[in-house]
């Protein structure tokens, strides 16, 4: 009988704010409850939605009153949450910590008080950072600092990692990748079949015919969905559509999206006269992304910076070729056979979107089997086990040499303040050595934060015993049996 | 050792009535009442004083001899000559040797900070509670009261709320201060707000589920029996 745990999910951003990290962490809780866990999400309170709610599976949300500051950010007070969150922790019966996002205060704070407190901590990184800028430094150096002392980390992508491991200054070892799963029953291409794949022949493989094949003049509609910022590469879009358009006179763009860089887009539409070849969406809802998808046989990626890409997945899902910029994590996203990958340049996204449109004309791509082989490669309870494992790591259920490879444990010292187990002591004294080594100044001014963490907590101990805070009675737990027949996609 | 934590009596006069009752008051033993008939007193001699000492500093014409009733106090509260009659009570209270003694010491305190904190004892020992009790009255068919405050000379502010107005009894969930806690509400038909019972003693998980059984167990048996406990919980 695998050993079951209660997670804490935090972090600032959650339902109702729609995003990747929102979706992330619901679907992952949602399969890990499959599972037999017990998973509580703690964020800060939205508009209307303040207090405990518990959402359809069981899945307890608490939204705690807390001032936001930017972006449902909230304000980087290193200590206050401390009570609030201690309360919750006990309350809850929680023994691990899973603080995801990195641009999130909840979760960097719940990081620190939950070592204090003596739980097992994960951090999930969702985000790439540069190095240069200063505001990339000042969140570099607080990742450091909340870093320092987490048990494992767990990135997207194998990109991610090296990024979060030259950032934090990791081991390695202790940071695993996991990357997102897209939901594939909601981005079905248009001519799925529902009836065959429901299971009336569980025996006989699914292949779809082959549709009909497109003529040297039918039209290609290739679409984008992207919110149109610097960073996903929208002036690179805004430089390549007319030219794209030129080269290939049967070919159509359909844009979805908002943002900053909508005007340019507009203004390139105006000065080419290409109303009637690109199609301005405007921002769209997520349920929407699939209809709009299968409008069109590519599907155009520009972005200059992107930790895992999931909108690629769901395109492929859809059935779309896919045309993405080679940057961040997309190359370990898709098989070669799906994407055609371009440099983050002009010329070449031009050439990519060219080659990919003669292929599909030439017919040499089965765009009809995609969703079969995306849904394989892809689903979230594949991401629950594989948290689960980490889990069990962190934990000692698995034994170090298991988790972490044979040579890592039978090395003499490759963490010095790792216990014996492999796992991270709790001991103030271990923990200041973690946090010293961060920097001349840092380090003292961590090892100082951390001290006073570990007196708050010795307070909070005598002004709000234990005994006096109640237990929540849990959620009927599944077992971990029953999980093919649960309903919750 | 006067209060205790909140704790729970309930009283079933009937098999359709229920009154739960949470109170920090502990079980009246013969040292603690002979405590609370200790406060009791003190209560009214600092009741006494503070009104003496008004009465030496703003009311007492020290130039003006005091004139004895012509009446035996007795024969004046037969007639019913409360202002003189109380005029001499407190004068023979200031003239007292304790009454003398307090004049004494207060005479280097200014007019106005002596007004203050006698005001303020008065207050203190007319409204100041020791124990708090809350309580829940169930009738059924008829509805269920809540009440709270009470003892002193305050009354209890209690509500009542009829039986067709009731949508539902539930415990829930909330933020309040630092901390997490569980509560009873009465959701009523028509109110924007849930009705929170004992909103001032907040007691814990164990006395709220003691009461939220009973009273739905006095209030909706014999409809309420296929419910399950947990699926009420916390959807609001």
């Amino acid at each position: 009988m695998a050993p079951t745990y209660n997670i804490a999910m935090v972090s600032d951003f959650f339902y109702p704010q729609p995003g990747g990290v929102e979706s992330h962490i619901y679907q992952l809780s949602t399969k890990l409850i499959d599972r037999g866990h017990k998973v509580i999400v703690i964020t800060h309170n939205y508009e209307g939605r303040s207090g405990v709610r518990y959402l359809t599976n069981g899945l307890k949300v608490y939204h705690v009153p807390f001032l936001v500051i930017f972006r449902s950010a909230t304000l980087p007070t290193v200590f206050s949450f401390f009570p609030i969150f201690r309360n919750i922790v006990l309350r809850e019966r929680i023994n691990i910590v899973h603080g995801h996002a990195s641009l999130s205060n909840f979760c960097h704070e719940a990081i620190l008080h939950a070592r204090t407190m003596g739980l097992r901590t994960v951090f999930t990184d969702h985000s790439l950072f540069g190095f240069a800028d200063a505001a990339s430094i000042l969140t570099n150096k607080l990742l450091k600092f909340t870093l320092s002392d987490v048990d494992h980390v767990v990135c997207v992508s194998h990109t991610c990692k090296e990024n979060t491991v030259l950032r934090a200054s990791l081991d390695p070892l202790m940071v695993s990748v996991i990357p997102n799963a897209v939901v594939a029953e909601n981005f079905k291409p248009l001519s799925y079949s529902t009836s065959s794949s429901s299971g009336n022949h569980p025996f006989t493989p699914h292949h779809p015919p082959p549709p009909r094949p497109l003529g040297p003049h039918d039209i290609i509609t290739i679409v984008v969905i992207s919110r149109l910022f610097y960073n996903k590469g929208t002036d690179l879009l805004t430089a390549a559509i007319p030219r794209i358009l030129e080269n290939h006179p049967n070919t159509r763009f359909i844009i979805a999206g908002s943002g900053p860089k909508a005007i340019d887009l507009e203004q390139m539409i105006e000065q080419n006269v290409l109303q009637d070849r690109v199609e301005m969406l405007g921002s769209i809802r997520h349920e929407e992304v699939r209809d709009v998808m299968v409008r069109g046989q590519i599907y155009l990626h520009p972005s200059l910076t992107e930790a895992f890409g999931t909108v690629i997945v769901e395109a492929a899902s859809c059935g779309l070729y896919v045309v993405c910029t080679q940057v961040g994590g997309i190359p370990e996203v898709l098989p070669s056979h799906m994407t055609v990958f371009a440099k983050p340049e002009e010329d070449d996204l031009v050439a990519a979107t060219g080659k990919a449109i003669a292929a599909l004309r030439a017919n040499k791509v089965r765009t009809e089997l995609f969703h079969e082989q995306v849904k394989s490669m892809y689903s979230w309870e594949n991401v629950a086990i594989r948290t689960e494992r980490v889990y069990n790591g962190i934990s000692g259920a698995i034994s170090e040499a298991e988790f972490y490879g044979y040579e890592a444990a039978n090395a003499p010292s490759w963490s010095a303040t790792r216990g014996r187990s492999g796992v991270q002591s709790f001991a103030l004294i271990d923990r200041l050595k973690r946090y010293y080594g961060c920097g001349i100044w840092a380090g003292k001014l961590f090892c100082l934060c951390v001290i006073v963490d570990y007196l708050i907590f010795l307070f909070l101990e005598l002004w709000w015993p234990r005994e006096r805070i109640d237990i929540c009675p849990d959620w009927p737990r599944k077992k971990p049996g029953e999980r093919k027949d649960s309903t919750f996609g | 050792m006067l209060t205790t934590n909140p704790h729970l009596y309930i009283r079933r006069p009937s098999p359709t009535t229920a009154e739960f009752t949470v109170t920090t008051c502990p079980r009246l033993t013969i040292p603690l009442r002979l405590a609370l008939l200790l406060i009791l007193l003190l209560r009214i001699s600092t009741i006494t004083a503070a009104i003496t000492t008004i009465y030496a500093r703003f009311f007492l014409d020290p130039s003006s001899p005091h004139v004895q009733p012509a009446a035996s106090p007795l024969s004046l509260l037969i007639q019913g000559d409360i202002f003189p009659l109380l005029t001499h009570a407190l004068y023979t209270l200031h003239a007292s040797p304790a009454g003398q003694f307090l004049f004494s010491t207060l005479e280097p305190v200014p007019s106005w900070a002596l007004l203050l904190s006698s005001s303020a004892a008065i207050y203190v020992a007319l409204f100041a509670q020791l124990h708090t009790t809350e309580s829940l009255l169930v009738l059924r068919g008829l509805g269920i009261q809540t009440s709270t405050g009470g003892g002193g000379v305050q009354r209890a502010r209690t509500r009542f709320i009829p039986t067709e107005k009731i949508r539902d009894v539930l415990i829930n969930e909330a933020f309040r201060g630092f901390e997490v806690r569980y509560y009873l509400v009465v959701v009523v038909e028509g109110e924007e707000d849930v009705v929170v019972v004992f909103p001032k003693l907040l007691p814990r998980k164990k006395i709220v589920e003691a009461v939220w059984r009973g009273v739905r167990g006095c209030l909706f048996e014999g409809e309420g029996n296929g419910m399950n406990g947990r699926a009420e919980k916390g959807h609001v």
